[in-house]
């Protein structure tokens, strides 16, 4: 892990792969979802747009950061979206 | 001035191209802008008056997108937050003033008994188009999507006429990166393939939708002014009207994209065979797809985002997965789902059908929804349950689709009544005289069944004719972008794989003399089927 400061800091691609694959897993009850930079949410069966905004959610929660609603749409596959995470780990609070 | 009328096709249309293209040749400055002013031009020529009520609020809009932008960089993330609800709340306003304010002064006069005067207000062409493309545009520069624009790329985005009036809903990444790139010269294939889809859409709108129209008006004239609809006229009115309004926008929106497509320039997919969709969340992914894309991104999406942050920071679950709750079902889907359907009800149109019509849309989502919950606990085996489920959900689905659209049709409640309660058989059967004769030895038996002689119609006859026609076209043949699929006539078509979800007979377009034959016949008939008294239904919207 980047520590940056005392505060905020960036997680590596990999430790956020495995984050969210717990939670789609934990969502879709699918433990065997292991989500990879080029996973699309089409790739993963029962993701729908319904578990799709609980995911964000529930990442808010667990790493403390909050997307925008334009971010959401915008994501073309999880790779988008942990590089999106890591840019809101960094910005300041 | 509408696609489907002489002056446009044989004036205004080859008149820009052909200048667009001259103007290209020396400058793509020139090109840009002369297609700004053609596509004033085309708003004005209906109403002058259309331009003088637009233009204000494209300045207006114009000058908050360009505060937004600065605020975005500066990141000054409450102002540009505050700036937004602004301009929404501003756009929204624009809106409900010219469309609905009439429609509440009315229902205020019907609710409490006042008698408040309607103004006579002069709605503005497509604007509930141009509004939401307006909206997406803010939130798209306040979440820095967009980060540089001028007044001439604001203009050309919001006014460029092949999708100004009814679509499809636009974002500016989509087309404007586009517009960037354009020689502004012309091209062989893309003209091939645009007057291909636009005399393609000429026929869809001007031979079938205008074609099965007058039979399907008439009975549901006959609705309005009271007469009792009988069951085989009322599902033939049903049927009939989804077939038309299906063949008009999607007709409709063919034209624009094949307009777009010779100045270069691929709008995104509107329609992808709604009739053929399994559920009816399949059937909303294929049906005027641009506002179901902005609708689920900037209404849906924050309003469920919102519910389920709330949620969650209280400690309940959320939603998602066989653990949903009942709870988490009802607040974090069936509420912003039936929300949402509702507005897009009441965007088609001020008048509580179009609500109603909405409303249905949100109950039988959430029902899709639920038994998608349900299905995967019970159905392991997911190839199977394709197999077997696919076949009824198809016909669930139109039949939810053909139901609803009775009220999308029906001018008031009332109607809608009369032609639902005429399917259900509440106004018994009545058939021509001429099937009695026909049937031979049978028509005492089905007379005995209570089936009466109704007058002698030969529309019935017609109409019955066009269904079975037009239904083998929608549900059985493929679509105009899986037919051109090789030349990606719009964004976000499988250019590789157009036929992964049916139907059974695959055509593939190209350019060579058989098609054009073909593509010349198209033309030949949607062209000599010009000249009726026609409207897109969605000019309304």
């Amino acid at each position: 892990m980047d520590v940056l400061d005392s505060d905020r800091h960036t997680m590596s691609e990999r430790e956020l792969l495995g984050i969210f694959s717990r939670i789609v897993g934990d969502l879709l009850e699918d433990d065997s979802i292991a989500l990879s930079m080029t996973t699309r949410r089409s790739d993963v069966p029962d993701w729908d747009s319904f578990s799709y905004i609980n995911f964000f959610a529930t990442v808010e929660m667990e790493l403390n950061v909050r997307y925008g609603v334009a971010d959401v749409e915008s994501f073309d596959d999880v790779g988008a979206i942990v590089r999106r995470t890591q840019a809101l780990l960094l910005a300041p609070e | 001035m509408l696609f489907n009328s002489y002056e446009f096709i044989f004036f205004f249309l080859p008149a820009t191209a052909a200048i667009f293209f001259l103007f290209g040749h020396f400058s793509r400055v020139l090109a840009i802008r002369w297609l700004i002013a053609a596509s004033l031009f085309f708003y004005a020529w209906w109403r002058p008056l259309n331009v003088l009520l637009i233009a204000p609020s494209i300045l207006i809009n114009f000058g908050l997108a360009r505060l937004l932008m600065r605020l975005a960089r500066d990141d000054k993330r409450a102002l540009v937050k505050t700036v937004l609800i602004v301009g929404i709340v501003f756009n929204v306003g624009f809106l409900g003033y010219f469309k609905y304010a009439n429609f509440f002064v009315g229902a205020v006069d019907d609710a409490f008994g006042t008698n408040f005067v309607l103004a006579k207000i002069i709605l503005p062409l497509g604007i509930s188009f141009i509004t939401f493309q307006k909206i997406a545009f803010l939130v798209d520069v306040a979440a820095k999507r967009v980060v540089s624009f001028t007044l001439q790329d604001y203009c050309l985005f919001v006014l460029f006429f092949p999708q100004l009036i009814a679509g499809p809903i636009v974002h500016y990444r989509e087309v404007m990166p586009q517009f960037q790139r354009a020689t502004c010269r012309y091209n062989s294939e893309d003209m091939a393939v645009g007057l291909t889809l636009f005399f393609g859409g000429l026929f869809k709108k001007a031979f079938l939708a205008d074609g099965i129209a007058p039979m399907v008006t008439s009975i549901y004239d006959q609705a309005a002014s009271g007469h009792p609809i009988t069951l085989l006229y009322a599902w033939m009115a049903a049927i009939g009207f989804t077939l038309q309004i299906y063949f008009d926008f999607s007709g409709y929106s063919d034209m624009a994209i094949g307009i777009a497509r010779l100045f270069g320039i691929r709008l995104p997919a509107n329609f992808f065979s709604p009739l053929r969709a399994t559920s009816i969340v399949d059937y909303w992914l294929r049906w005027h797809m641009t506002l179901t894309r902005f609708l689920t991104a900037y209404l849906y999406n924050p309003l469920s985002l919102w519910l389920t942050r709330r949620r969650l920071a209280r400690g309940q679950r959320g939603f998602g997965g066989r653990k949903t709750t009942v709870g988490s079902f009802v607040t974090l889907l069936m509420l912003p789902t039936i929300f949402t359907m509702c507005i897009s009800g009441l965007w088609h149109g001020a008048g509580y059908t179009f609500i109603f019509w909405g409303f249905l849309h949100g109950v039988f989502l959430s029902i899709n929804h639920l038994w998608r919950l349900l299905a995967q606990r019970q159905w392991a085996d997911r190839q199977r349950y394709e197999r077997v489920m696919a076949p009824l959900g198809w016909a669930l689905t139109v039949f939810c689709a053909v139901g609803a659209m009775v009220f999308f049709r029906s001018p008031t409640m009332a109607t809608a009544w009369n032609v639902l309660q005429g399917m259900a058989g509440r106004h018994g059967v009545a058939v021509p005289p001429t099937v009695f004769e026909h049937l031979g030895s049978l028509a005492g038996a089905i007379r005995n069944l209570g089936v009466a002689l109704g007058p002698i119609d030969t529309r019935f006859f017609a109409l019955l004719e066009w269904i079975f026609a037009l239904g083998l076209l929608a549900f059985l043949c493929p679509n105009s972008l899986q037919v051109l699929a090789r030349y990606e006539p719009a964004l976000g078509i499988d250019t590789l794989a157009p036929y992964k979800s049916g139907p059974r007979l695959r055509l593939s377009w190209n350019i060579s003399f058989g098609w054009a034959v073909a593509v010349a016949a198209v033309v030949a008939v949607g062209v000599a089927h010009l000249g009726g008294v026609s409207e897109f239904l969605y000019w309304h919207f």
